[in-house]
């Protein structure tokens, strides 16, 4: 007979039965064998796993001390030698979403065992640790306990015993973000019009690809005082220098580069060129300043409608560019254009 | 409109003294098709080669792949080599499980907007990607002329294979088909949704376009009637890149129409097909064209519509604009793409959205490389086409051993849905 798979399970205080808000800050402790929702885990495990031990964390301890407390977590639950960790549900709340992701990652990545939680859909732990746990939808209340236990025990289950997890619609749980290509039994076409048909006689049906929640950004206050102020031109145009000397890619750029430009009053074709590879962009190698418009910074420059332009140009290629390093690269852009004192950007793309 | 597509199985082709179709055997003279496919200053030279499942044989610079279709009455190939009569109904022979391959490198057009890379492996891992794979393939190898102007290239390489096609085609003259599929929009029940299929094809100028008997589609939308599809009035002159390019042979069998049909009259009524334009190249022509497509949606009074798209980057606007204004007119809409989700698959897999797109069915991540395998033969060419150098597969020869991304391989995500390759959420 198979060996009893060892479960730790992860709670907040309120469902690890410590308290309310008022014990939100409470650290790390460690429990012996289920408690609380554990006892229907323990339940719908059946013969197949045993909940050998509850770690129990506040949600505020945890989010306001999240290196610490995850250590701390983490230590308690390697302690247990768990084959597999199940963290929540959190339904729909906050910031214990948030934990039970945090804790499924730090599981994962430090302890390198498997992990899996659960929570509403909308909940940000989703989209903050979908790529880094199993996340099982959730209802938005408790009154769903039953049926996430339901499904997060046979999930718990698999992973325990290693078993290969099969994709989202079929496996249950949200998509983590990865994308496999495969084969199936019915073409693209055949596919669309099935789904079109589960629409049009509001059948349940799951699209194939999920569209993100993407933060909305604020802008910036409007400028004043332009004429002290200081511009640097950035682009992802990709207008670099003749020869490309630092080998920017065409496409799937892995590099920015800040070249200066202080020395010009305009960016000649004889100096510059562009290797952008999704657009023709002959016209920019004609004339540079298409897509990266010096002459006319110089110009304003000089009338005082502007104080001055950063004496390097920011650049790369936006071609085919990973969302990711995409966003990498604008952080480090920041950072640095903040650093050369700059109050605004003329930000050109293509 | 009734069309009733005479289909005649080929399973094997041969060069032979004359041209003709016994028992599934396609015998094929080669100095006729050779003589056939020359005529055109343009041209300085053909290769007639054959390329059958399961040989060692790589197929790049693919320019197009046409199914050979001949119509006994009316025009096979409208506009092309036939007058631009309507056509859509009566008979139509077809030649099953074989395709007429366009294939060469014109000269100055290999740069990163002109024509770019397109293989077909017949054999290995890579032939898994290509419906062409499993069909006996005519590859026309094309020489042109030097200084040749690039979009009278294609129109004289485009016209020799539509006169090779119907020439195959027309061996069928006096035979009984295999199969008879009768094409026909009959009355359906009121209760039925009415279902529009909606194909921004691309069109991006002179050398990446789409003809509809034999004119540029454009941003105000034409209503056909499937049929017309199906019955090659809808070539395509798309030579950009390889993966997502849709060609003739897929517009000629189009899956999405062929879907519509099998349910017209029992859960649906298809009421038509509206053709845009893809890739754009303004905001302000985007957004007429989904406004105009939107109302001509509505004006078939449907309620539900498929749409596909073409290419992609900005394409990518190109649809969800139009599923946008759709979606707001209340049709419902389904969505079909490729994807751009990185190598690995981790990237979100579309250049943009709007909202309204919930339901999305993926033809598969273009980004993922293969390892293709040496090869015993090449066609098409002798060296992989310089507009492509960001792929490092490029450095090597053809018929050696390389690395590729699926972007390289004709058609393997094209968006019309043909093939059951899709991308999966894991």
């Amino acid at each position: 007979m198979a060996t009893k798979l060892r479960v730790v399970h992860y709670l907040n205080q309120f469902f690890g039965g410590i308290g309310g808000e008022d014990k939100a800050d409470a650290r790390p402790a460690v429990k012996a064998g289920p408690v609380g929702p554990g006892v229907l885990l323990q339940k719908c495990l059946g013969d197949g796993a045993e909940v050998v031990a509850t770690v129990i964390c506040g949600d505020s301890y945890l989010s306001e001390h999240i290196d610490e407390a995850l250590a701390e977590v983490s230590k308690l639950i390697a302690a247990q030698r768990p084959d597999v960790v199940v963290a929540g549900p959190a339904f729909a709340a906050g910031r214990y979403g948030v934990a039970c992701g945090a804790v499924c990652k730090s599981v994962r990545e430090q302890l390198k065992l498997p992990a899996v939680t659960a929570m509403f859909p909308e909940n940000p732990g989703v989209d903050l640790y979908r790529r880094h746990a199993y996340i099982l939808p959730a209802g938005n209340t408790a009154i769903d306990m039953a049926g996430v236990m339901a499904r997060l025990a046979p999930f718990a289950l698999k992973l325990g015993r290693g078993e290969a997890v099969g994709p989202a619609d079929l496996e249950g749980y949200l998509p983590t973000g990865m994308r496999r290509n495969e084969f199936g039994a019915r073409s693209g076409a055949e596919r669309m019009v099935e789904m079109l048909l589960d629409r049009l006689h509001q059948r349940p049906f799951m699209s194939e690809v999920q569209l993100p929640h993407y933060d909305q950004v604020n802008p910036a206050a409007a400028l004043s005082g332009l004429e002290n102020a200081t511009i640097a031109l950035v682009t992802t145009s990709g207008v670099v220098p003749q020869g490309n000397p630092d080998r920017i890619e065409s496409w799937r750029a892995t590099k920015w580069l800040k070249y200066p430009i202080g020395h010009l009053q305009e960016m000649s074709a004889a100096e510059w060129t562009c290797v952008h590879g999704g657009y023709d962009n002959g016209y920019i190698r004609l004339d540079p300043q298409r897509a990266v418009p010096l002459d006319i910074m110089r110009e304003l420059e000089r009338e005082g409608k502007v104080g001055r332009v950063l004496p390097y140009l920011y650049t790369t290629v936006g071609n085919v560019q990973p969302i990711e390093r995409a966003r990498r690269f604008g952080r480090e852009m920041a950072s640095a254009l903040k650093q050369d004192g700059v109050t605004a950007v003329l930000f050109t793309a293509t | 409109m009734r069309l009733e597509m005479a289909t005649f199985r080929v399973t094997q082709i041969a060069f032979g003294a004359t041209t003709a179709l016994r028992n599934g055997v396609l015998t094929i003279d080669r100095a006729a098709v050779a003589a056939m496919a020359l005529g055109d200053s343009n041209l300085t030279g053909v290769a007639v080669e054959l390329a059958v499942p399961g040989e060692s044989t790589r197929i790049i610079h693919v320019i197009d792949a046409i199914e050979p279709r001949y119509k006994p009455a009316g025009s096979t190939f409208p506009w092309f080599i036939s007058p631009p009569d309507l056509v859509g109904s009566g008979v139509t022979h077809r030649l099953e499980g074989m395709a007429v391959i366009a294939a060469g490198d014109i000269p100055g057009a290999a740069d990163s907007q002109g024509l770019k890379e397109a293989i077909i492996d017949m054999s290995g891992p890579g032939a898994l990607y290509s419906p062409f794979s499993a069909m006996c393939n005519v590859v026309l190898q094309f020489s042109f002329a030097p200084d040749v102007h690039k979009p009278d290239a294609t129109a004289a390489c485009r016209k020799a294979t539509m006169r090779v096609a119907r020439y195959l085609a027309e061996a069928t003259r006096d035979l009984k088909p295999d199969a008879v599929d009768d094409y026909e929009l009959g009355k359906a029940d009121a209760s039925l949704p009415r279902v529009v299929y909606i194909m921004p094809t691309m069109s991006e100028g002179e050398l990446h376009t789409t003809f509809l008997y034999g004119m540029s589609v454009t941003s105000t939308p034409a209503l056909v009637h499937p049929n017309e599809v199906l019955d090659s009035a809808l070539i395509s002159a798309d030579y950009w890149i390889a993966c997502h390019r849709s060609p003739t042979h897929h517009y000629q069998n189009e899956p999405v129409i062929r879907a519509l049909y099998k349910r017209h009259g029992k859960d649906l009524n298809f009421v038509g097909v509206i053709l845009g334009r893809s890739l754009i190249p303004s905001a302000i022509e985007k957004h007429r064209q989904a406004v105009q497509i939107a109302k001509v949606a509505k004006m078939l009074n449907a309620q539900g519509a498929v749409i596909t798209m073409s290419n992609g980057g900005h394409a990518y606007a190109d649809q969800m604009l139009i599923c946008q204004h759709v979606e707001q007119a209340g049709i419902a809409t389904v969505l079909g793409v490729d994807e751009y989700s990185d190598t690995d698959g981790s990237d979100f897999p579309l250049v943009t959205y709007v909202p309204e797109a919930t339901a999305i069915v993926s033809v598969g991540n273009q980004e993922q490389i293969i390892q293709m395998p040496a090869v015993s033969r090449v066609l098409g060419g002798e060296r992989f086409l310089a507009g492509n150098d960001y792929e490092v597969g490029f450095q090597k020869r053809p018929e050696e051993a390389f690395p590729v991304g699926l972007r390289q391989l004709y058609a393997s995500t094209c968006q019309l849905g043909y093939t059951t390759h899709r991308g999966r959420a894991y």
